[in-house]
């Protein structure tokens, strides 16, 4: 720690801290454009001079560390002088535009003009014309505000990793350019228009449209995927303009699939209020109309329920409630990406923090595609690895991280076993042992090299396994992922405290759902095909759409060909076409209500928006079903709710204080569940098929949400790439050329246009989840031919 | 004292004030035969609401919303929108007469002279509905007054 005076005033920093961030962590002014505390420090704004006693000229205190006992002196008259006078430099090319400018009333330049400028500009000249860049169509540019901080510069090349803007000439001629035009390569490019000081970079879809003195903040947690960010909804008159990451949040960042969802709260897609189907139509009709033909399908029928995981902890329970008083017998599925639900041995949820993970002395990622699937925590990823920290990932592609990482294996998935038997192997060579693990090896003949790279990280003294979805979705997940258990506990990453195992969930509040649905949870593609069998007469689906999302899409449309379909979402989606009766609930903007992120942190949203339409929170819906079929409603207040959420599920005992206000919800963390008994030994079948199938996601286009965005939808259009891509030499082997040609399933023969990329695992075929292709990820192995089926 | 009684009996005080009387009844009279007859306003005037174009057609009002925010009495309604030549402009813009306090701010705030105050004082109606000026007819208002509203602003512009 260092003492300083500043202002006369005596504070104590850590060493190294510079003297602008020792001055904001004691509410001392200092004016500056180019420092941001996510960035590298560059010193060009020259706004953030103060002077030091003993230094003869004033100092640039973004990069002047602290030194013990220095007196440093913010506000003096030559240094208001030095600032008026950089203000005039900074405002010799702004244009005077503030008023059409989206910035004005939130721009750090017309305060400082205000604070420190001189009042009137004595530059005459003729004011130099930047010409404007296209950079996708989040981020709208005016680049004669541009005054050169470079912090976009910085964002790009530190934070996004694409690098793709940069600076060119200096001086009077240093110009902001896009290395890449037409688009901004990055699922982060939201945040540019928050990093910009000045109104050069603004948000493209609420340009021009509203102004920052307009919007009413509402604290939220946004659910798009398992990583639960704190959010900030702008909503002006209810409607909401903005979603923005919260200033105090866990991570300054948020993605641009969380930030521009808020196009799909006022799309058409946006249900509310209750509809009902007469002929091909759907109508709106009363909640009570809506509700009576609801209990008409539903009582004294075979019920099946699936539903989405991002519904609040208590719309959660609620649906258990609902199970458990009217439905009894009914089959639930809240899973659409797990083939095999036998109990895993470490269930969907992290051990530790992201931080946590930042830090460890190892990560292994195992088959996840983290950019696309959660962005933030690849980014946290990302600044490990600038730092020259490890991360190994093996995984069926080479998927684009923008960090260097130091091991990176490619296989197929059905060489998972031999993978893990062979890092087994090798950590019994190291005297390393885990009851079970013989066993294991013994029922695995095949080796793959893979398994060494992975047995090398394992050695860490500590170490971070990120079990990523081509796991869980595995047909043989539960027996891997018992593996890699028994890794973890030979290696000594499984003890209390240093706890490595993190199975990267598909929803958020996965560790609510072990809990409360541990017990009951089906199968999703075993619910669709008892509904297409005729063994179910009616679908209770709360949320979800099993046709665009997940791994059961072709089983899902069979069954919705056959059974009714009653819809409780907040989005209609697609699912709209199937369903009979549509119950609008409200969205995750629009409630009171608890969300648990992967990492298990917790936060109560307490400030919803009003609700625009009929729609009515999650709970609410599923009590009323409950009272019109006839039964003792469980829970009549939100109250009540909490205390079954207590009851269902004892890992969320804690949540109890942070409700009654006794806790804070920022000190607690849901344990995600462990499973002792779920050993299971590897039998493995040969497969018939020759070539392996992987599902690819895409941040743009999975999620009823986001498709019901515009905004991403277009952005999707812009990233689009092959239905189906291969590695070439996958066709080498099979004699075959690129172009159109037939993929041979269980479930038929589909053409495609197929790609190559040598990215690519050979011997895997990686489909998009959309259209015919989307039909296929149902299928976990495949073959192909040439020609048109 | 000996003053003072006399003031009283003499009734003088009485006598001044049929003289003030006296004076206005031969005084140039300065009631005004409205509608007939018209006072002078000045260019000051704060009357109803114009929203003004550029003499090429354009509308001023540029959608920065500065008039609705210092507005104290909730009386305007913007919404804008980028227009396809990329400028930004109104789709809406309304003022509820019934609301509006007639206090100038308004003017005051626009940075394009787009939002003024005519002399214009007669626009009574038996509607509520009638007061709720739209962008429309604010638009309109500003085309009849045009002349009226330059030249108030060209005689005001020293004093600005």
């Amino acid at each position: 720690m260092t003492e300083l005076f500043i202002n006369d005033e005596e504070v104590t920093v850590p060493a190294g801290t510079s003297i602008l961030e020792a001055c904001r962590a004691n509410d001392v002014e200092v004016p500056y454009f180019c420092y941001h505390p996510e960035l590298s420090v560059a010193a060009n704004c020259r706004m953030c001079l103060v002077e030091i006693e003993g230094w003869p000229k004033p100092a640039a205190s973004c990069c002047t560390p602290v030194a013990e006992g220095m007196k440093v002196v913010t506000q003096t008259e030559g240094l208001e002088k030095d600032r008026a006078m950089m203000m005039e430099y900074l405002l010799i090319n702004h244009p005077l535009d503030c008023p059409v400018c989206d910035q004005g009333g939130a721009c750090k330049l017309q305060d400082y003009a205000v604070d420190h400028g001189m009042g009137k500009g004595r530059y005459v000249e003729e004011k130099r014309i930047p010409s404007d860049k296209d950079l996708g169509p989040f981020v709208n540019t005016c680049m004669t505000r541009c005054i050169h901080c470079t912090r976009c510069v910085r964002f790009a090349d530190e934070i996004a990793g694409t690098g793709d803007m940069g600076v060119l000439n200096r001086g009077d001629h240093m110009l902001i350019e896009g290395v890449v035009e037409d688009a901004l390569a990055s699922e982060l490019s939201g945040n540019l228009p928050d990093i910009c000081p000045v109104g050069a970079l603004l948000d493209k879809p609420s340009h021009d449209v509203s102004r920052p003195w307009e919007m009413t903040r509402h604290k939220s947690t946004c659910t798009q995927c398992p990583q639960g960010c704190d959010i900030e909804i702008e909503s002006r008159n209810d409607e909401v303009m903005r979603i923005r990451p919260a200033k105090d949040g866990v991570e300054p960042w948020i993605c641009d699939r969380g930030r521009f969802v808020y196009d799909a709260f006022r799309s058409d897609n946006r249900l509310l209020s209750p509809k009902v189907r007469e002929g091909s139509a759907l109508i709106d009709v009363s909640w009570d109309d809506a509700i009576t033909r609801a209990v008409s399908l539903l009582k004294g029928k075979r019920v099946g329920i699936v539903f989405s995981p991002d519904w609040s902890v208590e719309g959660l329970t609620a649906i258990r409630l609902l199970h458990d008083v009217a439905f009894e017998d009914a089959q639930v599925a809240f899973e659409l990406h797990r083939r095999d639900t036998r109990p895993f041995a470490f269930e969907e949820g992290l051990s530790m923090s992201a931080k946590a993970i930042e830090k460890a002395d190892q990560v292994v990622v195992l088959g996840s595609d983290l950019r696309q699937r959660l962005p933030i925590l690849m980014q946290r990823l990302r600044k490990r690895a600038n730092a020259n920290k490890p991360i190994t990932r093996i995984g069926a592609m080479f998927y684009r991280t923008n960090a260097d990482l130091a091991v990176d294996v490619l296989i197929r998935p059905r060489d998972w076993h031999a993978v893990i038997a062979t890092a087994m192997v090798q950590l019994n060579e190291l005297g390393k042992l885990a009851a079970g693990m013989d066993a294991w090896i013994e029922k695995v003949d095949a080796r793959h090299d893979a398994g060494k790279r992975l047995a090398d990280a394992l050695i860490a003294d500590s170490c971070a396994m990120l079990v990523g979805e081509e796991i869980r979705s595995h047909e043989d997940a539960a027996t891997l992922i018992h593996g890699i258990d028994l890794l973890m506990r030979a290696a000594g990453h499984a003890e209390v405290g240093k706890d490595g195992r993190n199975l990267l969930p598909e929803g958020m509040n996965a560790q609510l759902l072990s809990g409360v649905f541990g017990d009951i949870r089906t199968s999703a593609g075993d619910l669709f095909d008892a509904a297409a069998n005729g063994e179910l007469d009616t679908l209770l689906l709360v949320g979800s759409d099993p046709v665009g999302d997940g791994l059961f899409s072709r089983q899902a449309k069979a069954a919705l060909e056959k059974v009714d379909l009653v819809q409780v979402a907040a989005i209609s989606g697609d699912m709209g076409n199937y369903a009979s009766v549509q119950l609008p609930a409200a969205a995750y903007s629009e409630i009171d209500g608890t969300f648990i992120n992967m990492e298990g942190r917790v936060r109560v949203a307490d400030n919803p928006l009003s609700t625009l339409g009929e729609q009515r929170p999650m709970w609410k819906v599923m009590m009323r079903l409950v009272q019109a079929m006839g039964f003792d409603v469980p829970a009549v207040n939100l109250e009540e709710v909490r205390g079954k959420v207590v009851e269902l599920a004892p890992a969320c005992t804690e949540l109890a204080d942070v409700w009654s206000g006794e806790k804070d919800a920022r000190t607690i963390f849901v344990p995600s569940a462990r499973n002792k008994g779920a050993s299971y030994l590897p039998e493995l079948a040969e497969k018939t098929k020759a070539l392996d199938l992987v599902g690819r996601y895409s941040i743009y286009r999975e999620g009823a949400w986001v498709r019901a965005s515009e905004l991403l939808v277009e952005a999707g259009n812009i990233h689009a790439m092959d239905d189906v891509i291969v590695h070439p030499d996958t066709l080498k082997e099979l004699g075959l050329s690129e172009g159109k040609l037939t993929v041979v399933s269980n479930s038929g023969e589909f053409s495609f246009d197929v790609g190559l990329r040598t990215d690519v695992s050979p011997g895997v075929v990686f489909v998009a989840k959309r259209g015919v292709a989307g039909d296929l990820s149902t299928e976990t192995s495949v073959d192909l031919k040439g020609g048109q089926s | 004292m000996i003053k003072r009684t006399l003031k009283t009996w003499l009734l003088w005080e009485l006598v001044m004030g049929l003289a003030l009387t006296g004076r206005y009844l031969f005084k140039k009279k300065i009631t005004v035969q409205y509608p007939e007859e018209r006072t002078w306003l000045s260019p000051r005037f704060r009357g109803l609401h114009a929203l003004r174009r550029y003499e090429n057609g354009e509308e001023r009002c540029i959608a920065c919303k500065l008039c609705e925010v210092t507005c104290p009495a909730l009386a305007i309604t913007i919404e804008s929108e980028e227009r396809d030549d990329g400028s930004r402009r109104t789709t809406r813009y309304d003022i509820d007469m019934t609301k509006c306090i007639f206090c100038g701010f308004c003017t005051e705030a626009c940075p394009v002279d787009a939002i003024v105050e005519t002399q214009e004082f007669e626009y009574a109606s038996e509607t509520r509905e009638a007061l709720y000026y739209t962008k429309d007819m604010l638009l309109d208002v500003g085309k009849r007054y045009e002349p009226q509203i330059a030249s108030n602003i060209a005689a005001d512009a020293r004093y600005q």
